[in-house]
Formats: structure tokens, C-alpha cells, sequence
């Protein structure tokens, strides 16, 4: 051990910010992620913090302690839980809502299933939007779809079916009209090359994007219809489970586990899991985005 | 495997990197230290290293006061935060900032402020991993996570006009760095990274993550630690702290046999929610920026 001389200096200190968060909420998050899978990062902490307090407001209770105890001990405790997860996903969404997920797709997912299919007389591609809501998920799938259906998907069909329970919702996506804010995320490119000029501020997307679309009705709980929607390859349903139990949303899963076909995939929501929901599903990584994938059938790993 | 011709090459070239004048006084005798189990160091010999080089000591502070090392209160002397720390997590922050310091970073083929986010955020993650499967000793797995890509900088300084091209072909084909390394170069930073480790003379166990966090099953003394860091690895270039391309593959962490290498020697991994982890480690992606810039920043950009 070679010596070495002693320097006696005082050293400057780095001042950290205090945290104003109560840290109940922390726990209050981790009672969330144990129950819905979702999860508030410590940046969007606030939006759970906001959640609370409106709650806390209304139950006329005296602080977040307090009503962490409702949540924990309260008698209506599964009922208060279902309440702060409707204050907290109240959904404002948009188009192009997560570029990591579009990159997944375009870049690895869309590549390996047209390698996957190669061999299929049809040629066809199968995306199923559950829980669509006012329509921002479709369209920004049949954007990206049409860019590449030059190149990858050249000669490939491509159909969206688009879902969602509630009908006012769906009026609304099906006129596809869109303003500043729902556009927010949306690039310039896309803008211009998708919908029609503006009108009162607003855009409405072209007729050959809705085209690619079919938008129906449908109850995720309807056992019935669920098991007719056989044969897709990509699911996406993102922030609707949060609305189930765990026993309805665990079935719902088996569900789009059957629908999807071997080598298909699912999405969730940006902060939400599976957590265990289903153990047939493969968790995978792509780059800043998570998915499911029902292994294929010449995978091996069934 | 590469051939005895590349192997010597290899260590011909990186015979030369010794010279660097960069490497700080106390770099060398700190690798001696961490060879030394922690019971035969003391409290004194870690703050005098620590105080020797007087930026570094308020870098070290300044990194034991950030809310990724866990002080809840800025340490108001060396001695203090050694105490508070213990000697083990103080010698990883000193291996931290010295790294920083110890090479030159002219002309490198990769941005030198991504190389260290990737492998500060490694190191972050392989101490976390660590925690929540009860390894027992998370700071050895820091330090690991921490040098596993060491053979890049060893690229970048003796082997600087391949390895731009290797650095090329990976991001314009988003494929993994030790692909394009092996495809256009014959050989890859894990054989380049070993070879500066055991001239080094780091610990076996470290020079064993260097050589194989690639293939960790080809790992013969240190296996569930060169599986963990291989996992971290992989998980870091999914979420944002790989190296600053687009990698156009996907990661499936529990079909990968190091799982299953882990899963054996921890039964804890059971009950890891690896979606939970990553929720968290995104969480953690503002806190490592930060420190990069706080330790690699001057001087990576200084050069």
C-alpha cells in the first residue's frame, strides 16, 4: 500500500432541497401498485397527492394519516380504494401518448411478426384497441401502420378494431376531431399528413386513416363476445384494467391471452403491470417500453 | 473465444495505458485496498485517501450527499460520512470519482458522459438488485456494475480507429455493442476490459464480471455475480441508460438462463417484481443524470 501524505482542507458541502411530500403517500402508492399495478413515480407523486386530497375533502377527514387509515381499515376500505383509483386515472389522453411503445412496435415487434407470418398465403395484421375511449390510441396505430405500409407492411392488410363500454366515447372517436391539446404529443409531420387542414382550431383525420379503424361497443366483462375476438396480434389496453377487481381483471387477461395469436403481443399502460395477473405471458423489454408476449409456437418457451 | 495473436495485442496495447500521467495518486492504492477484505481496512487509511486529492474529497461528498447513496443529512466531514457510510460504500464512491478522473477522453468513439451513465446507472442497479435478493454484500456489486464495461475505455484509448468503426456499425444497425465489436474487430471490451483488470490486479471476482457479462454461463468462479450484473446491464439499455443509440432488440430477463443462475443461489428472486423494478429505476434516472454531470462532467468535457 503505497503512503500517502495527508491534506487537511475543508471540503465545500452540496445543499440538497427539502421534500415537501408527505410520506404517507408513498405508502398510499405502494397500496395502489399492490392492488391495480399502477404505479406513480415519484414525479407524478403530486397527482396522487391531488387524488387524496379531494377525497380527503370529501370524507372530511384532517389529513393524508387520517385517510390512510380509511384505505387500510375503514370498512368501506375496497370501495375508497376504487374512488382514489378513479380520481387518479381520470384519463386525459392523447395521440402519439408514448413514442417509446411506437418505437417498440415499428423497430422490433413489426419485423419479427412479418418474419414471423412470412409463410402465410394471407398477409394480414390484426390490432385490437380495448378500451379505446375517444380514439387518440387507434389512430396514432393506423398513422404509424400507413407510414409503413410502403415498406414493411407493403402488400400487408392491416385492420384496428377499436373498442371501448362507453358510447359517448366512441361518437367521439369516430369523428376523430382533435384539438390542441390532444395534439399536444402529435409531430408536425403527422399533423400535416393526416389530417385535414384546420378548422375552428381543431383537426379531423383523414378518411384513409379511419378507414384502417372499425370502432364497436364492447364489454371487456362479456365473456360471450370476448371469446369472438379471436386472432389478434397485437392487444393494447392501456390504463382501462384499473377499473376492474382483481378477479375481473385477471379474467380479462385470460381472455387476451386467448385472443391473441402465438408470437402476439400486449400493452399496457405507461405505469401499469400485469403484476402476476397471468404467468403465460413473457415479460419483455424494448427500449424504454414494456410489453407481453405470448411466446410462438416454434419459440419453445410455452 | 479469441486467439493467442489478438490476446497478445491486446495486452501489448494495454501495457501502454499505465503511462496515462491522468490516473490519480490515489487510484492505484485504492485498488489495493479493495483487494483486502473490509475487516483488514481502517477508518483512518480510507479518510486519509479520500483526503489526499482535495477535489476529489468535495466530489466524494458531494456524491455520499446525493439522495442515490442514501445520507439523509450532508456529511460535514470525511470522517463523518465514513462512519455514516461505512468503509466498503466510502471506497466505492472514491472508485467512482477516481474513474472519472483517470482517464483522458480525447477523441473517444462513444460520448463519454453516456459511457458513465451507463455505467454509473449500472452500478446503481446491481446495488439495488443486490439489496432486494439479500446478496450480502451490494457495494461489491456496485463496484462490479460500476467497471463491467472497463474494456470500452480500454478500446477507446489503444484501440481508438477500430473501435470508432465497431461504434458506428452498432448504432446504425441498433444492434449490441459486442456485436458490431466482434464483427468488424474479432474481438469485444470484455476481452480488452479483462486484460487492463488483470494488470490492475483488480479482485477475481471483478475481473471475471469484465470478461464475461456477455455470457455469464462461460463465468467460472463468480457466477450469480457476473449473472446479476448481466441482468443490470440488459435492463439499463432497455430503460434509457444504454449507450445513447436505439439497441433493436428485445429483453426477456426471466427466460435468460442468468435468471435461472440467480435463482438458484437467491431464493429471493422469487419474489422480485422485476415491473415494480423498472418503474423504480426509471425513478432513479433524474438522480443518476445529476451525478454523472456532478463526477464525469468537468472532466469529460474538459478534455
Amino acid at each position: 500500500m503505497t503512503a500517502v501524505p495527508q491534506v487537511t482542507k475543508s471540503p465545500p458541502f452540496a445543499a440538497r432541497p427539502a421534500e415537501p411530500i408527505d410520506p404517507v403517500y408513498r405508502q398510499i402508492r405502494d397500496l395502489v401498485y399492490k392492488v391495480s399495478g399502477i404505479y406513480q413515480a415519484e414525479d407524478k407523486l403530486y397527482l396522487l397527492s391531488d387524488g387524496c386530497t379531494r377525497r380527503i375533502k370529501q370524507l372530511q377527514l384532517r389529513s393524508p394519516r387520517e385517510y390512510w387509515d380509511h384505505l387500510v381499515a375503514h370498512p368501506s376500505r375496497d370501495g375508497e380504494l376504487r374512488q382514489l383509483l378513479n380520481e387518479i386515472t381520470i384519463g386525459e389522453t392523447c395521440l402519439f401518448r408514448s413514442q417509446p411503445q411506437l418505437d417498440a412496435l415499428r423497430k422490433v415487434i413489426l419485423p419479427e411478426l412479418v418474419a414471423d407470418k412470412a409463410r402465410q398465403i394471407t398477409k394480414r395484421l390484426r390490432i385490437w384497441s380495448a378500451g379505446c375511449s375517444t380514439g387518440e390510441e387507434p389512430y396514432t396505430l393506423a398513422m404509424n401502420m400507413i407510414e409503413e405500409s410502403q415498406a414493411l407492411l407493403k402488400d400487408w392488410k392491416v385492420e384496428i378494431i377499436a373498442t371501448d363500454l362507453n358510447d359517448r366515447s366512441l361518437e367521439t372517436a369516430k369523428a376523430g376531431i382533435y384539438g390542441d391539446y390532444a395534439l399536444r404529443c402529435t409531430p408536425e409531420l403527422y399533423k400535416r399528413k393526416y389530417f385535414l387542414p384546420p378548422k375552428d382550431k381543431k383537426l379531423e383525420v383523414r378518411p384513409e386513416v379511419r378507414g384502417l379503424i372499425s370502432f364497436s361497443r364492447l364489454n371487456l366483462q362479456d365473456d360471450s363476445r370476448m371469446l369472438f375476438m379471436k386472432g389478434m396480434d397485437l392487444i393494447f389496453c392501456c390504463n382501462v384494467l384499473i377499473y376492474f377487481d382483481g378477479v375481473s381483471k385477471s379474467r380479462v387477461v385470460d381472455h387476451f391471452f386467448g385472443n391473441l395469436t402465438f408470437g402476439g403481443y400486449f400493452f399496457l399502460g405507461v405505469s401499469e403491470s400485469l403484476l402476476n395477473l397471468n404467468d403465460k405471458f413473457h415479460l419483455v423489454h424494448f427500449p424504454g417500453a414494456i410489453g407481453y408476449w405470448k411466446p410462438s409456437l416454434s419459440s419453445g418457451k410455452l | 473465444m479469441i486467439n493467442a495473436s489478438i490476446a497478445a495485442t491486446i495486452r501489448e496495447r494495454v501495457d501502454t495505458i499505465e503511462t496515462t500521467p491522468s490516473i490519480p495518486i490515489v487510484f492505484l492504492p485504492l485498488l489495493d485496498l479493495l483487494n483486502l477484505p473490509s475487516d483488514m481496512v481502517n477508518l483512518d487509511q480510507i479518510v486519509k485517501l479520500v483526503s489526499y486529492d482535495n477535489t476529489i474529497a468535495a466530489q466524494c461528498l458531494r456524491v455520499a450527499n446525493s439522495p442515490l447513496f442514501g445520507m439523509s443529512k450532508a456529511p460535514d466531514s470525511i470522517k463523518a460520512a465514513v462512519i455514516s457510510l461505512g468503509i466498503r460504500r466510502v471506497q466505492t464512491i472514491l472508485l467512482t470519482c477516481c474513474m472519472g478522473k483517470a482517464f483522458p477522453t480525447k477523441n473517444w468513439a462513444i460520448d463519454p458522459i453516456v459511457f458513465w451513465r451507463h455505467s454509473l446507472g449500472c452500478a446503481m442497479v446491481c446495488r439495488k438488485f443486490s439489496e432486494s435478493l439479500a446478496t450480502g454484500d451490494a457495494d461489491k456489486a456496485y463496484m462490479a456494475g460500476l467497471l463491467h464495461d472497463l474494456g470500452f475505455m480500454v478500446n477507446c484509448m489503444v484501440f481508438s480507429a477500430e473501435f470508432a468503426v465497431a461504434a458506428k456499425n452498432a448504432a446504425e444497425q441498433q444492434i449490441p455493442f459486442e456485436e458490431a465489436e466482434r464483427a468488424s474487430m474479432g474481438f469485444a471490451h470484455p476481452d480488452t476490459g479483462r486484460a487492463l483488470a488483470e494488470r490492475w490486479r483488480l479482485p477475481n471476482d471483478i475481473v471475471d464480471v469484465i470478461a464475461h457479462h456477455h455470457a455469464p454461463e462461460e463465468s467460472e468462479t463468480a457466477q450469480p455475480l457476473v449473472a446479476l450484473v448481466h441482468l443490470s446491464d440488459l435492463l439499463c439499455r432497455m430503460r434509457n441508460l444504454g449507450y445513447g443509440y436505439y439497441e433493436r432488440h428485445k429483453v426477456d430477463l426471466l427466460s435468460d438462463p442468468a435468471w435461472a443462475t440467480l435463482a438458484s443461489h437467491y431464493r429471493r428472486l422469487d419474489g422480485v417484481d422485476l415491473v415494480r423494478f423498472t418503474f423504480e429505476m426509471d425513478e432513479a434516472l433524474e438522480g443518476i443524470y445529476q451525478l454523472v454531470n456532478t463526477i464525469f462532467g468537468k472532466s469529460a468535457a474538459a478534455v
